[in-house]
């Protein structure tokens, strides 16, 4: 028989060191071995056995790292550049300074400003943008959404060879569709479009009435950074960190700017761009009580103009939404999620101010806010679609499925996965496990597509077409894996539509290039192969991308 | 015409004829009293059995009409939601009972949320292998885990259907058998007969108990 005071004695021998060491991880920003400080995290959340002072596999990478930030020229918002059929743009990929948050760091810019210049073209034109890369990494730059000269996507490797630091590439943009694009590159997307590379291609209809009327537009480029006391916290040198869920920042960012502030009048009409460029966060984008009207998407407007109470966007997807702002006051913009603590087991309110719209009473002009009240319907993008409608009761041509293998991860985090998958939330809106997803890298993780009918994943995947042909895919997210996370699935170079989740059929099309899928969820979409040559499939978690969730298919004249 | 879940039951119990206890009673149906009853429907157009209209739209619930209703869509599995009988009711014991959630068809995106941020599931709930109740009506219900909130999904159909909507990210599906049916009821006051959880109820808790841990709760400051 134990005495109760040597039972509590050794229960607190036990128990000190763990608790201790909890508390000591809580010290953000603490310098780790090899150069690593540690990630951000809920300082109530308990530090796993064995990875105490643990760090990434690989080594720690941050741009200009040891250089002085004054060495390099404060970047500058973005600026709007009209470009006509055959007209010329140089964008030099370069180093700048940048301030964020309060800290002052090296970032890369297009042209030296955030994000990189608003491209304004107009549709079936063809533009020519000179890039002469001036960072410290191979760079391309993809048109995302556009149509394009497959030799001009921007995939090295695939149709072009990365440019080199002091190379130059002219890419020929030919742009068949309106709406609104962006541009970034395909070569380590985790760093490169993290610390800045990302711009917008609004393409203009010829059709003044493409779009309903609204007082204004605002673009809205929607982004996050992981951040601790010290700035940006350092990227995986050889292969990106955050491999599992991909890496959220717990700083917002509107158009680069955390303090992103607007003023409308009472009764305003203001047309919102939206575009993220996040490497992994899906907002939830709420506009206070004011009114919501979704229009457009990736490609196309909708077939029918939709009251949405918020919009859901994520990785690389693109919303038209017009909002009428009719009550003065100040109207908070924000990302509204319900996050998830796996150490309670619970849901919780998330809000992150996104921007904040101070409406006056000065009243905008009525005419333009009550046409807002009427929803339009699309009877050109309906009758384009009507020519497809013949394929969307058959059944799909392929089937994907994703999922994901692991390798050599500390085995506390491979355990506590494995015991923490009796839920996995159809999306994960927050990273709720920062250390064990830092620690996991794409050497150590691999996401996979997976074609169902044959077996082969990733790379092996070799899906021939000709123009013209109209391909039924199925996407299956399956649970059933060590770690099921929601995808972004981008395809380039051509359209597609969302025909169904999980057998409900969509009832109001748009023509997309990203959808997301959630974990359990399949999705069906119809791709039109309308455009020659070699193009990518992959998810557009910039981490999922890295750890092998890719695939080239060919379309033939 | 004569209703379809009158003749279904009177074919099911063809099939399986069988003996029941009812409340002390004892039912005994043959085949020989079914196809009887079959031919008095038949005969006479007159079906008595208690199936309830389907219900109007409830606030911003909706039940839906047959052609819907037996057109259900599955959801995807993984977040289906078995619901458990209490066999408080005759008739419930053989009976296996499923909620499937969806994302609405109406949502332009491909998850559809609030403007709180939780999620909001078409919520179609279906009963196989039921009997119809003696008297009463069966009524499929939501309501969040502590159940301050319920929310009336509808009647069952004569197909033993339901669909209405949930907008919690954890919730309960109840179906209670009641009296009448009334749209403006805020919540249940008959038995329940069957109730399930979201999957999310599954979430798995470290608090105090973590799966590597040793130390309480207390020691991460969950002391409540």
């Amino acid at each position: 028989m134990h005495s109760p005071t040597l039972i509590a004695s050794v229960l607190v021998a036990i128990s000190v060191p763990t608790i201790a060491s909890a508390q000591d991880h809580r010290m953000q920003g603490m310098t780790l071995s090899g150069g690593w400080r540690m990630v951000p995290m809920d300082s109530s959340m308990p530090m796993l056995p064995g990875l105490d002072g643990a760090v990434p596999i690989v080594g720690p990478f941050m741009p200009g790292m040891g250089m002085d930030p004054a060495m390099f020229p404060e970047a500058r918002p973005s600026e709007v550049v009209s470009m006509k059929d055959g007209d010329t743009l140089s964008i030099s990929v370069s180093m700048v300074r940048r301030t964020i948050a309060g800290h002052e760091m090296v970032m890369f810019g297009y042209n030296g400003q955030y994000p990189g210049p608003l491209i304004q073209a107009p549709k079936d034109a063809t533009i020519i943008v000179e890039v002469t890369n001036d960072i410290e990494m191979p760079t391309t730059v993809h048109w995302h959404g556009i149509r394009l000269d497959n030799r001009f996507d921007g995939v090295p490797g695939v149709t072009q060879e990365a440019i080199e630091t002091g190379e130059s590439f002219t890419y020929e943009v030919h742009i068949p569709d309106a709406g609104m694009f962006w541009y970034h590159p395909h070569v380590r997307e985790d760093v490169q479009q993290d610390l800045g590379l990302f711009g917008n291609l609004l393409v203009t209809s010829p059709d003044p009435e493409y779009y309903g009327p609204a007082h204004r537009e605002e673009v809205f480029v929607l982004d996050d950074m992981l951040m601790d006391e010290q700035g940006a916290l350092p990227w995986g040198d050889r292969a990106p960190t955050h491999a599992l869920m991909g890496r959220f920042g717990n700083v917002m960012m509107v158009n680069g700017q955390t303090d992103y502030r607007l003023s409308a009048k009472r009764g305003e009409v203001v047309r919102f761009y939206l575009t993220n460029v996040a490497n992994s966060r899906t907002f939830n984008v709420t506009f206070g009580n004011a009114r919501v009207k979704v229009v457009a998407s990736d490609v196309s407007r909708f077939e029918r103009e939709q009251w949405v109470p918020s919009v859901v966007i994520a990785p690389a997807e693109r919303y038209v939404v017009d909002v009428q702002f009719d009550e003065p006051g100040e109207v908070v913009i924000a990302n509204t999620v319900q996050a998830i603590n796996h150490f309670r087991g619970e849901f919780y309110p998330s809000v992150d101010t996104l921007s904040i719209v101070t409406v006056s009473h000065d009243t905008a002009s009525s005419q333009i806010s009550q046409a807002f009240q009427t929803l339009r319907e699309h009877d050109d993008v309906i009758a384009d679609i009507n020519g497809f409608r013949g394929h969307f009761s058959r059944a799909p041509d392929y089937e994907l499925e994703t999922t994901v293998r692991v390798q050599d991860l500390p085995q506390s985090i491979v355990l506590s996965m494995e015991a923490d998958t009796l839920y996995v939330p159809p999306m994960e809106w927050n990273d709720a496990m920062p250390m064990m997803n830092w620690l996991s890298t794409a050497e150590q993780v691999t996401w996979i597509l997976k074609d169902r009918k044959t077996g082969a994943e990733n790379g092996e995947i070799d899906w021939k077409f000709n123009v013209g042909d109209v391909v039924k895919i199925a996407i299956f997210n399956t649970p059933k894996s060590f770690h099921p996370m929601n995808h972004p699935i981008h395809i380039h170079g051509q359209r597609f539509l969302v025909l169904s989740m999980d057998g409900v059929q969509n009832a109001n099309l748009v023509w997309k290039d990203t959808a997301i899928v959630p974990v359990g969820s399949t999705m069906e979409v119809l791709v039109e192969m309308s455009n020659p040559g070699v193009w990518m499939l992959h998810c557009h978690i910039a981490e999922h991308l890295h750890a092998g969730m890719m695939f080239s298919f060919t379309v033939e004249r | 015409m004569y209703p379809a879940a009158a003749v279904r039951l009177a074919i099911g119990t063809a099939r399986n004829p069988s003996r029941l206890r009812y409340k002390g009673t004892v039912a005994v149906r043959h085949r020989r009293l079914t196809v009887l009853m079959m031919g008095i429907f038949l005969l006479t157009g007159v079906a008595e059995v208690p199936i309830t209209p389907l219900a109007p739209t409830d606030g911003p619930l909706r039940a839906v009409g047959l052609a819907t209703a037996c057109a259900i869509n599955s959801g995807p599995e993984y977040y289906a939601i078995e619901l458990v009988g209490t066999n408080r009711i005759p008739g419930s014991g053989l009976a296996h009972a499923r909620a499937e959630v969806s994302v609405p068809a109406a949502s332009p995106f491909v998850v559809s949320l609030t403007t709180d941020g939780s999620y909001q599931y078409d919520v179609h709930v279906s009963i196989a292998r039921m009997k119809n109740p003696r008297r009463g009506v069966l009524v499929a219900w939501v309501t969040t885990s502590t159940l301050d909130e319920v929310r009336r999904i509808g009647a069952l159909d004569q197909h033993f259907q339901a669909v209405g909507t949930a907008s919690w990210n954890k919730f309960l599906v109840v179906v209670t058998l009641e009296d009448t049916d009334d749209p403006s009821a805020e919540r249940w006051t008959g038995p329940v007969v069957f109730r399930g959880m979201s999957r999310s109820g599954m979430m798995h808790t470290m608090v105090g108990h973590g799966a590597l841990q040793q130390e309480n709760c207390a020691a991460y400051g969950y002391d409540d």
